[in-house]
Parts: structure tokens; sequence; C-alpha cells
């Protein structure tokens, strides 16, 4: 009813109308998150790893940032997957399939990397990775 | 895919926990704590996935990654010594400049792939529900669902349907994605190996007669004893398995 008698009026009535169509758009957004949600919650844990991988020294804290960027990939695949499914492909599970493939590669890539920072710190004693400079001049 | 009820409060739940406990992962001094924080993150991703209908994609993220890659990951942290982060000798994040371009450049990452979502966000309705809102379609799904779940066959407890949903998951998985399934197999057999290969100290090299040549002096000064007798047993031609024994 308010924003029936707005629309008469001008001016700040207009932003007013305005206003309560975008917060009502927003709370509906919260009340009923889609797909979108999910992706922007895997956008930003993208972001997060990436800022692990930028920012830290500790090689293994890295690493745990690596597997971060690995899980929002994952989840926007189960995403993608389950949004297939709702628009008629009841059987559309390849985005599911994927990721157990890709599952598969992180705990090969935790298991050498982590061999790789063993035999590392016997030879360096370190895991700060601005001091393996080896390959640096 | 439109959620409702309480499947939207566990998603905001479980949404706002993964990202807190992702950016408490790369933020706290203890390694430690940088792992319980991920294993937190993991566990609400899996909850994520729970709510999206791939219950096995979940079990199996809890299984391998809290399970199995996080206690890799605690392992190797004990083995190692990071206290000097902790005791605050060592610096936690790189130097200022860096850090300040990592930030910069991770919150334009950011923007743009949040703005490139809500751009397409509209989009994202299938064909039937375009035009409709939020909650239309949330009640349109709602019933899709309802008769999606009342044709399937009752469990023997008479209480619960089975679901079909990881029936299908392996189906496409061994139809489909037989080669890639292989080729998974052997990369995991690889990285067997390859850190039982990477992880070996020189002593447990020199008993599988494979140790560097450059090395020698050095393991010649730190342990005499155990490189004479590796050489006795090698002139008596008894070989690497002798030297295991030493």
């Amino acid at each position: 009813m308010a924003t029936m008698m707005t629309t008469t009026t001008h001016g700040p009535a207009l932003t007013l109308l305005l206003q309560e169509e975008v917060g009502g758009r927003v709370l509906s957004g919260i009340q009923h998150p889609d797909l979108s949600k999910f992706l922007v919650i895997g956008a930003l844990l993208f972001t997060i790893g990436v800022a692990g991988v930028l920012v830290r020294r500790n090689i293994i804290v890295i690493f745990m940032s690596i597997e971060l960027i690995l899980n929002a990939a994952n989840l926007n695949f189960i995403a993608f997957a389950r949004h297939l499914q709702d628009t008629g492909n009841l059987n559309a599970v390849a985005g599911q399939v994927f990721t157990v493939f890709i599952i598969v590669v992180a705990a090969a890539e935790a298991a050498i990397g982590l061999g790789i920072v063993i035999a590392l710190y016997r030879n360096r004693e370190t895991i700060f990775v601005d001091k393996i400079d080896l390959l640096k001049w | 895919m439109v959620l409702s009820g309480w499947e939207a409060v566990f998603f905001w739940v479980f949404g706002l926990a993964a990202l807190v406990a992702g950016l408490l992962t790369i933020m706290a001094r203890n390694a430690v704590h940088s792992a319980l924080f991920l294993i937190s993150a993991l566990v609400s991703v899996a909850a994520l996935f729970v709510l999206l209908g791939a219950e096995f994609i979940a079990g199996v993220q809890i299984l391998v990654y809290v399970g199995g890659v996080m206690v890799l990951f605690l392992f190797v942290i004990m083995l190692v010594n990071v206290s000097a982060e902790e005791r605050e000798e060592e610096r936690l994040f790189n130097r200022t400049p860096q850090v300040a371009a990592a930030v910069v450049f991770c919150a334009l990452l950011g923007f743009g792939l949040i703005s490139v979502i809500s751009r397409a966000a509209g989009q994202f309705a299938p064909q039937g529900e375009v035009g409709l809102s939020l909650e239309e379609r949330a009640a349109a799904q709602r019933r899709a669902r309802a008769a999606r779940e009342a044709a399937l066959p009752p469990a023997e407890t008479g209480v619960s349907k089975i679901s079909r949903d990881t029936q299908s998951v392996g189906a496409s998985l061994f139809r489909y994605a037989g080669l890639p399934f292989e080729i998974a197999s052997v990369l995991l057999l690889v990285a067997i190996v390859g850190s039982v290969l990477l992880a070996r100290t020189a002593k447990q090299e020199l008993a599988a007669d494979d140790l560097d040549p450059e090395l020698l002096p050095e393991l010649a000064r730190a342990e005499p004893e155990l490189l004479t007798k590796a050489e006795e047993l090698a002139r008596q031609g008894r070989g690497p398995a002798a030297a295991e024994e030493v």
C-alpha cells in the first residue's frame, strides 16, 4: 500500500519507492538464497585463498590456502550441478563427478607438497618462502 | 534452485561460517590453529554440499579432507619447527608493500567476481520461471521436489524414502568417466611413491643405495661409523639389503 501512494508524488517519494523496492529485493534474496548466493560464497572463499597464498610466509599455510581455493571450485561445481538438476535434467551429476576428481587431485597434491616441505626443511631448516631463494639471483 | 525456510537459515549459517573460518585460517599465528580453522571451513562447505543435495560428495569431503589430508597437515606441522612464528620472532606476513599489493589485488578480484555474478544472477532462472519473483520460484520448486520425492520408493522402515542421488553419481562416474577414474588411481600411486621418495632421510637413501654422491662427504662427517659399515658390507658384495640392517 505504501508503494502505491509514493508513486503518485514526485522527487523524494520516488527515491523512497526505489529504496523500498531494493530493500524488498534484498530481503527476499536473504530469505530465498538462490544459485548466485552460492557462487558469491565460492568467489569469496577463492579470494580468501588467493590472499592467503600471496600474503603468508609459512609454506604450510600457503598449502592450506590452496586447499581453500580448490574447495571454492568444488562449491561452484556442486551448485551448478544442483542448478542443472532443477532445470529439468534429473541425472545431471557431472559436476559431482568432477568434484570427486578434484578431491583426488587435492589429496595427491597435499601428499607430494608436504613431502617436499619435509625434504626442504631437512635441507634448509626453514619453512618461510622468502628464505627459500636458491633459484633467485 | 531457490532455497527457503530452514534451508535458507542453514545456508547463511554455514556460508558465513565457511568464510569466517577461511579468513581465520590465513590470519592465525599458530599453524595448528590454521589447520583447525581450515577443518571447520571444510566442514561448513560439506554442510553446503548437503544443502545442495550432494550427500555423497559431502561424505567424501569429510572423510578425505578432514580425515586424511588435514591429519597429514597436522603431522607435518608437528615434524617441522613452526614455533619461531608463534613466539613472534618471525614475521607472520610478507613485507608491508607486498601485503598491500596482494590485498588490493584480492579486493579487485573479489569485487570483479561478485559484480559479474550479480550481473548474471537474473539469467540463472530456468526457462519456465523467467520473470517470477524468488518467492514464486521457491514455491514452484518446493512443489516439484515434493512430487519427485513422492515418486521415490519407500525404505523398509516406512518412515523415509530411498533417494537415488548417490546411485546416479556412481553410475555417471563409471559410465562416462571410466578412463579419468583409472588415471586418477595411477595419479594416487605416483603420489604415494613420490612422497615416500621425497621424505626419505639421507640414511634411508644410503640404505637403498640411492644416495647423491655429493652428499657422501657430508654424511661421512655427520655419521662416520654408519658410512664405513655400509662400505664394508658393499665390499663383501652383500648389497643394499645388507646395508639396510645398519
